[in-house]
């Protein structure tokens, strides 16, 4: 076929035209970011690219995607048919699947998770040690064999914590005492070394607690069951409840009233609905003579409020009575409270009164007190007390304790404290004796 | 030859009508798009974090509307709507970029590179830029939201989270939780302008090198009071929270607060600073008008957030999965809701008449609805894996972990 010029001269101009129109054309579909980058823009963008994935590789762990299984709800038609949503006729099923996500981890998140689960599984032992220093001074009466002596008792409590299921773990207390409280030569009422009244044997290892406790209901019911010391659970107070970082003599660390000298078989349960009240009861075999739970059962009922007052800060007000049916079965009841009155102060205080063996008339004990801490000490975490028990017995027998701490907080794990206490005894035979007690605890727990 | 001519002639104008057809149709699509979400105000915004995508449901139906997937390991942590519902904006704390979505479209429309880790954000008062903190690059991202991108990235921070603007927008506070200082930025330069010292560190400290030197808990975030004058910044290692003045930019009252404090959180009506204590499992009521604890309430392990409604104080405790609530009348404790068993709850998002929160839970891929009168639970499952976190345009209790 031969063109004349006028005829390749139109078809240039169509072809023209058509580039032209497929150039616009192809305007409209390519999207903008594919259109000419200049040089130095895509060189600029490749560095920006390599810049990141170096970042990347330093950062983070480059492997799979992550799987796991989780816990899921899924809906199951009449048809058996498993649907993600709720469609009709359909029934709530729980089941597990594996999933996979595409979460980056860094180095230290993967190291993190491993070191906690595998804690998570293994059971769990802390210590808690303390050594006791006290001498003892007579102020007033006839010399004692105290009078003059230091003491010291070390003690050492290995805690093991395994949780087995749901809401459920497994402790125990196993504690070792060693050394020499004043309480032998001391003819005290009450002891001025909390420690000395868990001293069963000399340089011994014993069992102190061991149980189980599972919650119910949402967790508002706790129950524990095992070898229990009911003292954990009942009367507790804030600001004088504990020998190892709060004040020494055992008058400000339970109520006298308690009467529980040993740790048993037995079983607390609390029903905290985490509102105002508070619900606890308890048994527990009450000597480790008795043949049977039936001959020494030791029972307790509890109950508390919290309450914030006037807007001062929380209180916590509890009312408990106990019965004993060890010997000729005998009870008492008390009273207690601590209260903030502001953020760094705690006022508190006890009464209780026990039947006697024999006698209309019951014993008589309180103690009221006041704790600083939250920055009232020359570091923010130390707190120091001051308190006064006093016991009135039926045998006319009376003792009067004044005790002063301050607890020194060295690290998270290690404490120091200073206690001085002054105690006064009257005998209905004999004359008044009074000791000064100066003293000094290290606490360690880890 | 004149039929090639007519032939070439015909499949062009073919062409174009093709073309025509197919721009009506994106045209189309993009109508359809605008009208996913005509009123921002009644979403509920999900941050996925395992999912990477942000998915968005409907506050009356409780129906996840649509989600928009962000990209592989973005991970991301918090997401915000800015004040004029046009934006979602989230940091994708693995893929060190910012993501900013169309929520009338639900379209990804922007990445921007950012620094390394970015989490925590808050936009402007005049919704003009948004500031985004990047933790592990101890920088924070001015992203302008007019042009969409970074104008600077402003460095000399220590790990700095939360951040919070004041009401006239020209200054900005940010938390510093690998130091004991709070960041103050001028808006107006987008600069660092001051180091706000928060408390002293003990002498004693120097004894406790396993808890001083080995972890650094700082400050997570600095609260505001409603009016703007005062700001509350807790410090977890020093146990306290920090009343800084906003006029003077200057400390005026150390509070002793509870162990390992997180954060504080305003009540709606601005009388109490609530904080979240976790190292001793507590909460400290601080009145903000005598700026002194009122109430130091037990609580439960590890707490993510606190929410307020009908008058209660929600406090998340994230491992236990239950709400704790307290009664902001009397201050008291008023019971504990159960979410579920094993479960791993996060944060939650309060609705704007502040009836109903809405708690992600991460384990369970779930978003939980509670009445806050009633207390009744509604779960929404499977939202997205791994739900971070919660956002409503206009909540009061807008925050991240």
């Amino acid at each position: 076929m031969i063109y004349t010029n006028e005829t390749r001269s139109r078809i240039r101009h169509r072809l023209s035209v058509c580039v032209l129109l497929a150039l616009l054309t192809l305007s409209v579909f390519v999207p903008v970011s594919a259109q000419p980058q200049g040089h130095e823009v895509l060189l600029k963008r490749l560095k920006a690219l390599e810049q990141r994935v170096i970042e990347l590789e330093t950062t983070t762990v480059l492997s799979d995607p992550e799987t796991s299984v989780k816990r899921i709800e899924v809906f199951v038609d009449e048809n058996g048919i498993e649907h993600d949503r709720q469609v009709p006729n359909s029934q709530r099923v729980v089941t597990y699947q594996r999933e996979r996500v595409f979460r980056r981890q860094t180095i230290n998140e993967k190291i993190e998770e491993a070191l906690t689960d595998a804690e998570r599984r293994s059971v769990q032992v802390n210590v808690d040690a303390a050594i006791v220093l006290q001498s003892v001074q007579q102020s007033r009466g006839a010399n004692t064999p105290a009078a003059g002596s230091t003491y010291q008792l070390a003690s050492t409590d290995l805690y093991f914590t395994a949780g087995l299921a749901q809401n459920t773990l497994f402790f125990a207390d196993i504690v070792g005492l060693s050394g020499t409280p004043q309480d032998a030569d001391v003819e005290e009422l009450a002891q001025t070394n909390g420690y000395g009244a868990r001293l069963v044997k000399q340089n011994d290892l014993s069992l102190r607690e061991a149980w189980l406790m599972t919650e119910l209901w949402s967790q508002q019911l706790s129950l524990i069951i095992g070898r229990v010391d009911l003292t954990n659970y009942f009367d507790a107070n804030a600001a004088a409840n504990d020998e190892t970082t709060q004040f020494l003599s055992d008058a400000l660390v339970n109520n006298p009233a308690l009467g529980l000298s040993e740790n048993g078989a037995g079983m607390a349960l609390v029903y905290d609905p985490k509102g105002v009240f508070v619900i606890k009861l308890g048994y527990q075999q009450s000597t480790d003579a008795a043949t049977n739970l039936s001959d020494s059962l030791y029972r307790l009922v509890e109950l508390g409020y919290r309450a914030n007052p006037f807007r001062l800060g929380e209180g916590n007000y509890r009312g408990w009575y106990r019965q004993d049916n060890t010997g000729s079965g005998l009870s008492a009841y008390g009273i207690s409270f601590d209260q903030k009155l502001t953020a760094s102060t705690t006022v508190f205080s006890r009464y209780g009164a026990n039947e006697v063996e024999g006698d209309s008339d019951d014993d008589i004990h309180y103690s009221l007190g006041v704790r600083f801490n939250n920055g009232l000490g020359f570091n923010p975490e130390d707190a120091w007390g001051i308190a006064y028990a006093s016991s009135d017995f039926t045998s006319d027998d009376k003792e009067h304790l004044l005790e002063a701490y301050y607890n020194l907080r060295i690290t998270e794990k290690l404490q120091f404290s200073f206690h001085l206490a002054y105690l006064t005894e009257k005998t209905a035979e004999s004359e008044t004796i009074s000791y000064i007690v100066p003293g000094t605890r290290l606490q360690a727990s880890f | 030859m004149k039929i090639i001519n007519n032939f070439v002639t015909t499949l062009f104008f073919a062409c174009h009508c093709v073309a025509l057809v197919f721009s009506g149709l994106v045209l189309a699509e993009q109508t359809e798009k605008q009208i996913k979400i005509s009123d921002p105000a009644k979403v509920v915004v999900i941050v996925n974090r395992d999912s990477n995508d942000i998915a968005f449901m409907d506050i009356d139906s409780n129906k996840i509307i649509g989600s928009v997937f962000l990209g592989k390991n973005v991970n991301p942590h918090m997401a915000m709507m800015s004040r004029d519902g046009r934006w979602v904006v989230t940091g994708g704390t693995r893929a060190n970029k910012v993501y900013i979505i169309d929520v009338a479209t639900l379209t990804l429309v922007k990445e921007i590179p950012v620094d390394f880790a970015p989490e925590h954000l808050a936009f402007s008062p005049d919704g003009r830029y948004y500031y985004q903190g990047n933790p592990d690059g101890d920088s924070v991202s001015v992203i302008d939201m007019a042009s969409l991108t970074e104008i600077k990235r402003i460095q000399g921070f220590a790990e700095p989270l939360n951040i919070t603007f004041t009401p006239d927008g020209t200054k900005a506070y940010v938390g510093n939780y690998g130091a004991h200082w709070v960041g103050v930025i001028d808006v107006t330069r987008h600069e660092l302008l001051k180091k706000i010292h928060v408390g002293i560190v003990p002498e004693i400290a120097v004894l406790d090198p396993e808890r001083y030197l080995e972890e650094i808990k700082g400050i997570s975030n600095v609260s505001m009071a409603n009016d703007g004058r005062y700001l509350y910044a807790a410090d977890g290692d020093l146990g306290i929270v920090s009343v800084i003045d906003s006029r003077e930019d200057k400390v005026v009252k150390v509070i002793r607060v509870g162990a390992d404090p997180w954060r504080a959180y305003m009540s709606h009506g601005g009388r109490y600073a609530v904080v979240a204590n976790n190292g001793d499992e507590t909460v400290s009521f601080i009145d903000t008008r005598q700026n002194e604890v009122v109430a130091t309430l037990a609580s439960g392990p590890d707490m993510m957030g606190i929410n307020f409604a009908a008058n209660k104080a929600f406090v998340i405790s994230s491992s236990s999965g239950f709400l704790y609530v307290y009664d902001m009348v009397t201050l008291k404790p008023a019971g504990r809701i159960k979410i579920g068993v094993n479960l791993q709850i996060e944060t939650a998002t309060t609705d704007t008449s502040a009836q109903k929160l809405y708690l992600a839970s991460s384990t369970d891929h779930s978003v939980y609805v509670i009445d806050a009168v009633t207390e009744a639970v509604t779960r929404v499952a499977n939202v997205g894996l791994y739900p971070w976190g919660t956002h409503i345009l206009d909540s009061k209790d807008n925050y991240c972990h």
